[in-house]
């Protein structure tokens, strides 16, 4: 699974990004994403705002799951009581594999799979896969990565917090602390 | 520039999420911190730096433009719906009753092309007599163009009852040989199924094996025809002074439809649908005798006729129902034939074989332009794909004579058109409305009813009470569950009760009569789902979708909106993964987008969904790629509007979309499409002058300015009129220059290869910078 983190503040600006790969079943913690994914993740995550802005009224829980997917990608919000975004883009694949695009005739990159998970039906995948595997890196939907993914956004608002803390930040700024950065790669090799 | 009125309230601003439910940490792990630069002491001062920062941040929130539309609304709203007209090109409006929306053009064009089918059975003379008049293909060819319109209100009965008139009402004639061509198909099938009866089912993969090997070439043959579209698209838009791609502040509600090859790729789709056993809408409702007056023993001649119809004849394929209407027309020939010996003889017919008959009355000569009552043939518009190549191919080959535009008499011209409005309301209508009371009378109400459910779950757990057919006794392999379905051909029997409800649905369903076709279709995709029949059971689903969304919105929206879900769901998934039918889920999908668009902005979502689950199965050749692309492009454009809560709208997913599609164009050399929708897309990134500085992200620069940089490599006459002067041009080629030749380098212009993360490098300068606690950041950061 490979990570695209970044923080959008309330103007949808970013304040913070970053690329990680999962660190579980033996992965090394880089990201490998293509270079189309690479340049897609930007758009997507911008794009699935919408989702966000449109669930922050329904729900009123800061984390708000699962609530988008683009191609294979998924991407988990994080909204914080001053409505930053914390946005997640995970990408699932074997760790320490870069994805290779499945050769699927006729289909440009961002709509093609990486992984050579066969087209299914949204209910027959959601048997299968529970039975299958439910590790980390590979099912982006199961119950143990949204639990995942959940202390991994408790433990970045945490830091996020005391970065903020700073008189001399804005909520609205980027955030450029090392510590911050040094921090968030570490709850990521943590939890993912 | 303001922003407009709608956006200041814009979530994320000011306002606070109702109920934060993580609870602040405490001030003792806040002070144990060791970041740098905290200076929070005690839960109290934590309390008070929160509300500052939240108060100082408010106000920036309230007076600057976020990052959404900034796209000024401009009085240019002249260009308005006569666009929208002439690119859907069908006109009419599909109930009378109705008003028209441009939306329904889709919707039309879907309902239209489910139209009952009339195969063309003709005597040797008669062809030779149609032949003569310049109509190569036989009198099929000669009806058709006027079967597809008939200019004249149809009024159909439902099954309760109710009337009403239908303006667009139309049929579709087939050439016989059609049929016949496909039962020597079947038959060929079959051989090679009897060598691997060994497998439970094989001869039911190797038929679908074939059938999905048809469907691709539908597929390609689509796309080299999309193909051809977009070229002559792009010269004939320069004609007209390039309408198609000039739209810039026209208002979404009333854009003229982008990609005018949309329209016609959807119609070929809708059209190119093979002959099958698990969908009856290709199978003939009637069919027409026609014999001529020259003919000898014409009495004779429409016996032997009506015998090819016939049941067990060769030319009809064992899967196909031969319970349809025969109609019986006798041409008379005006310049060589006696009228009333023809009367005679339409009177003897008349005898002989009931009331459905008619006299046409048609001129042998030819017709040339430059006679004195001569009126063109109109041009047909539901040829399948195949069909329209092969035409294409022809006007490449042939001279110039033959490619002229065909004209017969005005008077044969309205003796068709008569000829067809009767054949139409006094027979086919009324026929496919008793074949529809009398199934559901007969087999859909006893089935539907208590008594029917029960009968259906006692065979299927204990085999009683199974009729088979007599096409599984000569096998001679029992069906394990006792169903009828003919697992050895793959295949229900045409006189079983599953078959005869299946076709009871499309007879509904083409008489436009949604909610007996819906009740009928969910029924059956029950039972076809128990007896592990795939393809049916995925084109019941498939259809059962449809009518469900075809169905006025009488119901809460939320019950509605489920159900389809789940059918569509399972259709694609049958079509795809158990029949490998990739032609099928893509109409299937596609219907489905048009449908669900049409019914408003919350239905708008869930098409937008379903075009992007259809991009991912990667069934679609690349102009179709494009094409639904833009569609889900403009499928979250429609939920951009102000009427929507501000929270709803999808601006930045439509950007995203446009970008996407922009991308797809350019691939394929679309380069006016591909202008188009990064023109959009800038719009809704709120940038001017497609400037990527203005982009909401920094690391979106570099795809952004792949785009724009092959939109100009591209070139083309209008790109000076695209970049407004007010661009700064010179440091916009600084900027490009290197990428420029990265781009140059790759031949095939893969937009977004070959480039490092441009947003982190700018993210980690500003790290260093803010690290360092800058004074420029502590000035600009709201410390006034």
């Amino acid at each position: 699974m490979s990570y695209y983190f970044c923080i959008v503040g309330t103007r949808d600006q970013p304040l913070f990004e970053l690329e990680f790969g999962t660190s579980k079943q033996g992965g090394d913690g880089v990201a490998r994403f293509t270079q189309e994914a690479r340049h897609m993740n930007p758009f997507v995550v911008h794009s699935s705002l919408d989702f966000v802005d449109e669930l922050q009224w329904t729900n009123n829980q800061m984390y708000l799951k699962r609530i988008d997917q683009f191609a294979s990608s998924h991407i988990s919000t994080f909204i914080t009581p001053t409505s930053t975004r914390f946005m997640l883009l995970h990408l699932p694949h074997p760790p320490n594999t870069t994805p290779t695009s499945q050769p699927m005739p006729n289909s440009f990159p961002p709509f093609t799979p990486y992984t050579s998970v066969p087209p299914s039906s949204s209910t027959a995948s959601r048997g299968t896969s529970s039975s299958g595997s439910t590790s980390i890196p590979n099912n982006p939907t199961s119950p143990q990565t949204e639990e995942a993914i959940r202390q991994f956004f408790g433990e970045v608002f945490e830091v996020w917090m005391k970065a903020i803390m700073n008189p001399f930040t804005s909520t609205e700024g980027k955030i450029g602390s090392p510590v911050f950065r040094q921090r968030v790669v570490a709850a990521g090799r943590k939890y993912l | 520039m303001t922003p407009p009125e709608h956006e200041i309230g814009r979530p994320g601003g000011l306002f606070q999420r109702p109920q934060p439910e993580l609870a602040l940490r405490s001030s003792r792990e806040l002070i144990s911190s060791d970041l740098p630069g905290i200076t929070a002491s005690s839960s109290s001062s934590f309390a008070r730096t929160r509300k500052s920062l939240s108060i100082s941040e408010s106000r920036p929130a309230l007076t600057a433009a976020p990052s959404s539309i900034s796209k000024s609304r401009s009085p240019s709203n002249l260009r308005s719906q006569s666009h929208e007209r002439s690119s859907i090109g069908s006109g009419g409006s599909s109930p009378s009753t109705s008003k028209i929306d441009s939306n329904d053009a889709y919707k039309q064009i879907i309902v239209r092309s489910f139209a009952p089918r009339v195969a063309v059975f003709a005597s040797s003379d008669t062809e030779e007599f149609v032949r003569r008049k310049g109509f190569q293909d036989g009198l099929y060819s000669l009806l058709r163009p006027y079967g597809e319109r008939l200019h004249s209100k149809v009024v159909i009965r439902d099954s309760v009852g109710g009337s009403r008139g239908w303006d667009d009402f139309g049929i579709r004639f087939m050439d016989s040989q059609k049929l016949q061509k496909h039962s020597a198909h079947r038959a060929s099938g079959d051989i090679v199924g009897k060598d691997a009866r060994n497998l439970f089912n094989g001869s039911q993969r190797i038929s679908e094996h074939s059938r999905s090997s048809y469907s691709n070439e539908t597929g390609t043959s689509i796309d080299n025809l999309l193909d051809h579209y977009l070229r002559t698209a792009g010269a004939a838009s320069q004609d007209q002074g390039k309408h198609y791609f000039d739209f810039e502040g026209t208002p979404y509600e009333q854009r003229p439809e982008l990609s005018p090859s949309y329209p016609a790729y959807l119609r070929k789709l809708l059209s190119s649908a093979s002959i099958v056993p698990y969908e009856t809408f290709s199978h003939p409702v009637a069919c027409l005798i026609a014999v001529s007056s020259r003919h000898p023993a014409p009495i004779e001649a429409l016996r032997q006729l009506y015998s090819n119809t016939g049941n067990r004849s060769k030319n009809i394929p064992a899967w196909m129902g031969t319970e349809y209407l025969r109609y019986y027309v006798l041409i008379h020939d005006e310049e060589n034939d006696d009228i009333t010996k023809s009367i005679a003889l339409f009177d003897l017919m008349k005898r002989h074989f009931g009331l459905h008959c008619h006299l046409l009355r048609l001129r042998r000569s030819q017709c040339v332009p430059t006679d004195d009552d001569s009126t063109k043939v109109p041009s047909c518009e539901w040829l399948s794909a195949e069909e329209e190549i092969g035409k294409l191919c022809m006007r490449d080959y042939t001279s110039e004579v033959e490619l002229a535009e065909k004209y017969i008499l005005e008077s044969d011209s309205s003796a068709i058109k008569s000829l067809l409005r009767e054949m139409v309301t006094q027979s086919i209508v009324p026929f496919m409305e008793s074949r529809v009371m009398i199934w559901n009378d007969q087999i859909a109400s006893r089935r539907r009813g208590i008594g029917g459910r029960f009968m259906s779950l006692s065979k299927r757990w204990t085999g009683f009470g199974s009729a088979k057919s007599t096409k599984t006794g000569l096998i001679g392999v029992s069906n394990p569950s006792g169903s009828n379905y003919d697992y050895q051909q793959g295949f229900y029997p045409p006189e079983t009760p599953e078959a005869t409800m299946r076709q009871l649905g499309d007879y509904a369903f083409m008489l436009r009569d949604w909610k007996l076709a819906y009740s009928t279709y969910d029924f059956l995709r029950a039972d076809f789902g128990h007896d592990k029949a795939w393809s049916y059971h995925a084109a019941a689903n498939e259809m059962a979708a449809i009518t469900s969304l075809l169905i006025p919105q009488v119901f809460s929206s939320k019950s509605r909106s489920e159900s389809p879900d789940q059918m569509l769901d399972n259709a694609a998934y049958s079509y795809l993964t158990r029949c490998s039918m990739t032609f099928n889920v893509n109409r299937c999908l596609t219907i489905a987008i048009e449908l669900l668009k049409n019914r408003g902005p919350n239905a708008a979502d869930d098409a937008a969904r379903w075009g992007g689950k259809l991009l991912e199965l990667g069934v679609l050749t690349p102009s179709a790629q494009a094409l639904i692309t833009e569609r889900v492009a403009e499928c979250y454009m429609s939920r951009t509007r102000a009427y929507l809560a501000v929270a709803r709208t999808r601006t930045r997913q439509a950007a995203l979309w446009n970008v996407l599609a922009s991308d797809s164009w350019l691939r394929l050399d679309g380069v006016d499409q591909a202008r188009a929708r990064l023109r959009e897309a800038s719009a809704f990134y709120g940038l001017d002058n497609q400037d990527s500085a203005g982009l909401p992200f920094p690391s979106m620069q570099g795809l952004w300015q792949r785009l724009t940089v092959a939109l100009r490599d591209a070139g083309g006459d209008d790109y000076a009129a695209l970049i407004d002067t007010s661009v700064d041009e010179e440091d916009f080629e600084l900027n490009s220059t290197e990428e420029r030749e990265q781009l140059n380098a790759v031949t095939r212009p893969s937009i977004t290869s070959s480039t490092d993360a441009e947003g982190f490098t700018n993210q980690d300068a500003g790290h260093t910078r803010s690290a360092s606690l800058d004074d420029q950041e502590l000035q600009s950061d709201g410390f006034e």
